[in-house]
């Protein structure tokens, strides 16, 4: 990130401790007395973009659940390996238990959250479960990232015609019934395969990135820096890796947390309704499919799916916030619905 | 014209006012103290630079302050009765009726929505009882009163149809509509072509002059001050530094800031060989100054000027807040060049 | 205004053939053969012939295209659409006849939505800071984040299974359909009906609406025109209502057109939750059983209807704008 856009320097302004209340004696000195101010950098960019997330309160919070939640992720499955898929005949519906044993994550020992209708350890489950979400998640947003700066890259820098072109295709894609689009392909190219519920839900959800992105590199190719460059005979992909690409981050960024938010439900709806990922294995969202066939005998068992997903949503979101006043005080991106 | 205390004359006075904004960093005193009175049928003019209070000041005599901004205290006589006392209702009725208020933003001012003379006729029919069709009539009688050609057609227009110069002009039709006692014009031309600032001041000169209506002119030009007001108050950083009739102001400044106002406005017939600007920005409210708040842009501060100075009675309705005067008169130096860095 | 929404059409038939060319692009990618489900050992495989020369199966892809596109579009004939996979019906009666309860429940929903998101945003706007606004607010922000599907699932488990039980079952919301045996048409028991899929498809929308109207609303609170109208002397009745809450309108209206596609897509969930009889059941119906010309003609009924909620967007927008001029 360049460190001398207007931005930066505003933020100095405000930043830097004005030296007026200091008990220094200057009057009767007009010489000293013109130049009060204190231009001298007193935080970095960077310094100042955690100073600013830190102040989010409700961004901070999210950043501790959603690490809660990816160590729950990563570590109960890490000990209890294919865990989660073991029925237990003897276990069925069987309620919560804590057995404090030299092993405290295998299956059998450790089940808060009890057992469901076949006798699976809710609580290993629901720790691959959030894994899978949040590697479709993250897998999905990468695509969307990838893409989405792609075109917008190329839309922005070079303008004109081939911008007018890709544009053409992000209102065609903008106007897909996306939830159709996403049952028909993970429908008919494979059900219950995760890369393509990833593939699926990355294809169409990359137009808000790509719209960002193309509009950060319109204003930026009129800067003085690309300008510059540009002078200097640099070539445009050097231009746009090196010195634009770094510049539109911060919109990027944003997008990406609302984007795993988004892909983050859209898998689970996917599952619900019975399209996305199948049992044995395991997601958030055939979680909720499942607990919902036995509502009337466990009602429970809604709950904790339909918690930690609205944990994730929350957090993901609130940290998408937190970024975009931190990062940017001036961009305002909606939060699509 | 000069000071002459003509006291049963006041119309309006404004005394030991005080506004304060709550910011997360501090409260910010952005009117601090400011007394000053308008006499029937006079313009008083207050000047400054941006962010030294004018407008707040406006808008607290008119309990416009919104939150985070709250009137701390003070009072503002008019007519026998304290505004800032007034009851909600009591207030309103004052608003709009006995004193109107123009804006700086004419483009924004206007709702967007309702035609013009829809606007109008509003702010009539709310304090006059009077029909829908009679208030639309008034409506299109001050358009053309303001100099709007063709106002029964304009009057159906919608703000975003007219410029900026037309804008203003029925904002100024919508103040006048009530016949009000006081108009305050908040920087009124700011925002507009210079030569249309002309035709505007022109136009707000003579109706005031047929109303004999005052006037609390708000603006941070010295020369449109020497232009329309009788009576002059400098503010600087929420406080009053000097105040007087124009003319004694304008010849012979005695508070070093207006001083810099003036040397900063172009003469022409004068030689220089550049023009003068005060050094520096006005302090940031959230951390001013111990002592005198002009001090540290002050080519004549000294030790002193550490301890606030108080308003000083000059005699003849003038007074200044600085320890020279204070202290006697200030010497006759021009701005050191040293302060150009 | 004829002719904006005349050039809107022109311009939005691009559109609609890229939607086209992907959705048909997506059913001939997808791998398996369509005429599979005819191949049983009493099919005889010359009818297998004659079915893939019908469908014009051996033809190449643009081939395809182009007759299945020409002929989608006239929707005058009963069979533009083709003949379901799965019952022989024409499609487009299969389609016409879920239109009917989609709208009903789509409409209900916007209108709960609008009823309540409004007031409540504007509560929240006139009390900002105060605890009604941070209770709206914290609410609000909640609720957005929940996922339909889970709502739908709460609420249906609430109406149907938790509030009998504590009533006795002196309440019971029905759990699916559009209407209980032998009561067709009875408007009482629809309404009955409605009840929980509207909850669910407002329920979300609220939250996101209020919040969109708090910050409208703010937005205009703090605009010169509304400090005009204080400063003229009007009643705060009149600055609230006629000066900034008409302003703060102008893009709740346009959210109208916009969340079409969202609704659509919320009450595919929803439908299927609640077996509502409506488009978005049928769409996971086809999808789920490859009845690829219902999928089409769906697929495309969604296209349009969502250039369709932007077009109308954009006229209501310059209906409730006098800036706007077309």
């Amino acid at each position: 990130m360049t460190s001398d856009s207007d931005q930066t320097i505003r933020e100095r302004w405000v930043a830097s401790p004005s030296p007026a209340g200091g008990g220094t004696t200057r009057a009767g000195d007009p010489a000293s007395s013109v130049d009060e101010v204190d231009l001298t950098p007193v935080r970095t960019y960077w310094e100042l973009v955690r100073m600013r997330f830190r102040r989010h309160r409700p961004a901070v919070i999210s950043v501790f659940v959603l690490a809660i939640l990816v160590i729950y992720a990563v570590i109960v499955p890490l000990t209890t390996g294919e865990g989660y898929k073991d029925p237990n005949i003897r276990k069925v519906w069987d309620p919560a238990e804590i057995v404090i044993t030299f092993d405290p994550f295998t299956v059998e020992a450790f089940a808060p959250l009890g057992y469901d209708e076949i006798g699976q350890n809710v609580f290993v489950r629901l720790a691959k479960a959030t894994q899978t979400s949040l590697v479709i998640g993250v897998a999905a947003v990468l695509i969307i990232a990838g893409i989405g700066s792609f075109i917008g890259a190329i839309a922005g820098f070079l303008g004109g015609r081939v911008d007018n072109l890709l544009m053409r295709l992000v209102d065609i894609v903008l106007s897909l019934p996306v939830l159709f689009i996403i049952l028909m392909i993970v429908s008919f190219f494979g059900t219950g395969d995760v890369s393509v519920v990833i593939i699926a839900i990355g294809i169409t959800g990359w137009t808000l990135a790509a719209r960002l992105i193309r509009g950060e590199f319109l204003t930026l190719r009129e800067t003085d820096f690309v300008m510059a460059a540009r002078a200097l005979g640099v070539h445009s992909r050097r231009i746009i890796t090196r010195h634009m690409l770094p510049s539109a981050l911060s919109p990027l960024i944003v997008a990406s947390a609302l984007g795993v938010a988004d892909s983050v439900v859209a898998e689970a709806g996917l599952s619900f309704l019975g399209f996305g990922i199948s049992p044995p294995e395991a997601s958030l969202g055939n979680m909720l499919n499942n607990a919902q066939t036995y509502f009337i005998r466990a009602p429970i068992l809604i709950v904790w799916p339909g918690l930690v997903l609205i944990l994730i949503v929350l957090s993901v979101s609130f940290i998408g916030d937190g970024l975009r006043d931190a990062l940017d005080p001036r961009q305002k991106i909606e939060s699509g619905s | 014209m000069s000071g002459d205390p003509v006291g049963n004359d006041i119309l309006l006075s404004v005394r030991d006012l005080r506004t304060a904004f709550d910011t997360m960093d501090g409260t910010v005193k952005a009117v601090d103290g400011v007394s000053f009175a308008i006499r029937r049928g006079e313009t008083l003019g207050v000047v400054g630079e941006s962010g030294c209070g004018k407008s707040v000041t406006a808008l607290s005599i008119l309990r416009l302050i919104e939150r985070p901004g709250r009137i701390v205290g003070g009072s503002v006589d008019f007519g026998g009765r304290d505004l800032l006392a007034m009851s909600e209702s009591e207030i309103r009725d004052v608003r709009g009726n006995r004193i109107a208020m123009i804006f700086q933003e004419p483009m924004t001012s206007l709702n967007p929505v309702y035609t013009c003379g829809r606007q109008i006729a509003e702010t009539v029919q709310a304090h006059r009882s009077v029909s829908r069709a009679e208030a639309w009539e008034k409506a299109v009688e001050m358009l053309d009163l303001v100099g709007i050609p063709d106002a029964g057609r304009r009057a159906k227009q919608f703000p975003h149809q007219m410029s900026g110069g037309m804008r203003q002009r029925v904002m100024i039709a919508m103040a006048l509509s009530t016949d009000p006692d006081l108009l305050i014009a908040d920087e009124p031309t700011t925002a507009l072509d210079v030569t249309i600032q002309a035709q505007i001041f022109e136009l707000i000169a003579r109706l005031r002059e047929e109303r004999r209506m005052a006037m609390l002119l708000i603006t941070h030009d010295l020369g449109v001050i020497a232009e329309m007001a009788d009576d002059v108050v400098v503010m600087y950083a929420g406080q009053v530094v000097e105040q007087g009739d124009v003319r004694s102001v304008m010849t012979d400044p005695h508070h070093p800031y207006t001083r810099g106002l003036l040397a900063s406005i172009p003469r022409i017939g004068e030689r220089r060989h550049r023009l003068e600007v005060i050094p520096g920005v006005v302090p940031n409210p959230l951390n001013l100054p111990a002592g005198c708040l002009f001090r540290r842009r002050c080519p004549y501060a000294m030790e002193i000027c550490e301890t606030p100075p108080h308003l000083t009675d000059l005699g003849g309705g003038r007074s200044s807040r600085c320890w020279l005067d204070a202290e006697g008169r200030a010497p006759e130096v021009t701005l050191p060049e040293a302060a150009h860095g | 205004m004829a002719t904006y929404i005349l050039r809107r059409t022109l311009q939005a038939i691009p559109i609609i053939i890229g939607i086209s060319v992907v959705v048909f692009a997506i059913v001939y990618l997808a791998p398996g053969d369509p005429t599979a489900r005819f191949r049983t050992p009493k099919v005889p495989p010359e009818q297998i012939e004659a079915l893939i020369r019908a469908y014009g199966l051996d033809r190449p892809v643009h081939e395809q295209y182009i007759s299945w596109a020409s002929t989608f579009f006239q929707v005058w004939n009963p069979d533009a659409w083709g003949y379901s996979f799965l019952s022989g019906d024409p499609v487009l009666e299969k389609v016409l006849y879920r239109v009917p309860p989609t709208l009903l429940l789509m409409g209900s929903a916007l209108l709960v939505t609008i009823v309540v998101a409004i007031p409540v945003g504007m509560l929240a706007a006139l009390r900002q800071y105060s605890l009604t606004d941070k209770v709206i607010t914290t609410l609000s922000t909640f609720t957005y984040a929940i996922p339909s599907f889970l709502v739908g699932a709460y609420a249906l488990y609430f109406g149907a299974v938790l509030l009998p039980e504590l009533t006795n079952g002196a309440i019971k919301f029905p759990s699916f359909g559009m209407e209980s045996l032998g009561s067709r048409g009875d408007p009482l028991d629809l309404l009955w009906h409605l009840i929980l899929p509207v909850l669910t498809l407002s329920v979300i929308s609220i939250a996101g609406w209020s919040r969109y109207m708090r910050s409208s609303m703010l937005d205009v609170l703090h605009q010169d025109y509304v400090r005009t109208a204080k400063a003229k002397g009007l009643p705060r009745r009149a600055v609230i209502y006629q000066h900034a809450l008409r302003n703060a309108l102008i893009p709740i209206v346009t959210l109208i057109g916009l969340s079409i596609p969202g609704l659509i897509a919320g009450a595919a969930i929803t439908e299927t939750i609640f077996t509502w009889p409506g488009l978005g059941s049928l769409f996971v119906e086809a999808v789920g059983t490859r009845d690829y010309p219902v999928v089409l003609a769906l697929t495309m009924v969604g296209g349009v209807a969502v250039i369709a909620g932007n077009l109308l967007a954009d006229i209501l927008y310059g209906l409730v704008d006098p800036r706007i001029r077309y």
